[in-house]
């Protein structure tokens, strides 16, 4: 069995720690003191020659506090599966199509805006360019 | 020998199968109770000897509550002497315990250095062991495969009674080259190594081959051999209450069925991981997305 079946992930490797902790400021000694290994180690781990257990991995990850967007190397990028799941079958989607959602969308938050209480009715979907009722 | 030796020595013997079977509770009071015989008899070498093999046992059994110094004392008292180039070897596993890596260096270092004067091939062997595993901890997994390399030749040459001890460097041996990519020379090495601890009936020592193996798969893709390496190194882990191998083997179980597309139970693996660590709530999310194959030493 081919592991294809699930999306791929991002490997974490020490090139990607050393741009995170440039992007954080951090010197090197700086995160090792806070990952508790030593510096002259995480220099190593940064060229690929250092590997670690579990728990200073999860520090690593706990230390640097990333949106999934950074840590992708994207300017912006949801965090949720589902969301990144959404945008791309958005980038995917035809201009007419895409106009529709972004309708779509505007029309939810305008909804969300207007009736954040049970009481008011909800206003009502007209449809995107072609006029068809979305929900 | 004596018959006061022999029965000690048969204790020993006796201690020692109990704690290849995983029974520490039971080693443990046989060597109390050659302890109580060696003060007993004011034998001094007994005695240091029982010491040192007391002090492995709580090792092996997460307790710390054991007089180091006593041990660097026998060490000093008598350098030359076999009970001392074992009071520097179990000294160099106390500190490791403890996470002194330095000192467990020196130790060790002092262990082999005198039990190759000494001629102690089962020493010898188990003090390379210990220096690969600390090398190993640091990341240097080629000097770790060459000294693990010369440990399992010293260990298989000693013949039968000696090979769980060659089996554990075997597969420690097989782990280098699978993390060094030589995964089809790490595996049969592994293989091997399962199969005569499975022999000997020594459980508590298969909880790392069995994750090795687990590790191997998923690096070779082979998913349905990694999940069942892998159930099989968390059983074992659990059972002999080793955090680490729990720990690990839940992370790649993840990883597994993550690759396999079963999305719930890599859920239900990540969220037992993350469960040890309840001050990062959000590890279960980075997770999901980020993989960590690529920078995990299973044995650091």
């Amino acid at each position: 069995m081919s592991p294809s079946h699930s999306p791929r992930k991002l490997n974490l490797v020490g090139s990607r720690i050393r741009e995170l902790r440039k992007g954080k400021h951090l010197t090197q000694t700086e995160l090792s003191d806070r990952i508790g290994i030593a510096q002259s180690d995480l220099s190593r781990m940064e060229q690929g020659e250092y590997k670690v257990g579990l728990d200073t991995l999860f520090k690593i990850l706990q230390v640097f506090d990333l949106k999934m967007g950074e840590f992708f190397g994207e300017t912006e990028s949801p965090s949720e599966p589902e969301t990144r799941e959404l945008v791309k079958d958005f980038r995917e989607l035809s201009g007419d199509a895409r106009r529709e959602v972004r309708d779509f969308v505007r029309f939810k938050k305008m909804q969300e805006q207007e009736q954040p209480q049970e009481e008011k009715p909800a206003p009502e979907w007209t449809g995107g360019p072609s006029g068809e009722k979305t929900s | 020998m004596s018959d006061r030796r022999k029965h000690l020595e048969f204790l020993r013997k006796t201690a020692r199968e109990a704690i290849w079977a995983g029974d520490y509770e039971r080693a443990l009071t046989l060597y109390d109770d050659g302890l109580s015989l060696a003060r007993s008899w004011k034998d001094h070498d007994l005695e240091d000897l029982f010491t040192c093999n007391r002090a492995t046992t709580l090792i092996e059994m997460d307790r710390r509550d054991f007089d180091l110094s006593k041990l660097k004392e026998i060490l000093l008292r008598s350098p030359s002497s076999y009970n001392g180039a074992l009071a520097a070897y179990v000294s160099a596993n106390a500190h490791e315990a403890r996470g002194e890596y330095g000192r467990a260096l020196f130790y060790a270092q002092t262990a082999l250095t005198k039990s190759r004067e000494m001629r102690l091939e089962e020493l010898t062997g188990t003090s390379l062991n210990l220096l690969a595993n600390l090398e190993l901890h640091e990341s240097r997994f080629e000097a770790a495969r060459d000294l693990f390399q010369e440990a399992v030749e010293r260990l298989e040459s000693q013949g039968e009674s000696l090979s769980r001890q060659a089996a554990v460097a075997t597969d420690n041996l097989g782990y280098c080259h699978i993390a060094l990519d030589r995964v089809e020379v790490g595996l049969p090495l592994v293989h091997r190594s399962l199969s005569v601890l499975d022999s000997l009936g020594a459980r508590q020592a298969m909880d790392y081959p069995a994750l090795d193996l687990c590790f191997a798969h998923v690096k070779l893709a082979r998913l349905d051999e990694a999940e069942n390496w892998g159930i099989r190194a968390l059983g074992l882990g659990k059972e002999f209450g080793r955090q680490d191998v729990v720990k690990n083997a839940h992370y790649l179980l993840a990883e597994t069925y993550s690759d396999m597309g079963r999305p719930t139970e890599a859920n239900e693996q990540y969220e037992a991981l993350a469960s040890y660590y309840p001050d990062f709530p959000a590890l279960k999310h980075y997770l999901h997305q980020i993989s960590l194959m690529e920078v995990i030493n299973l044995r650091a």
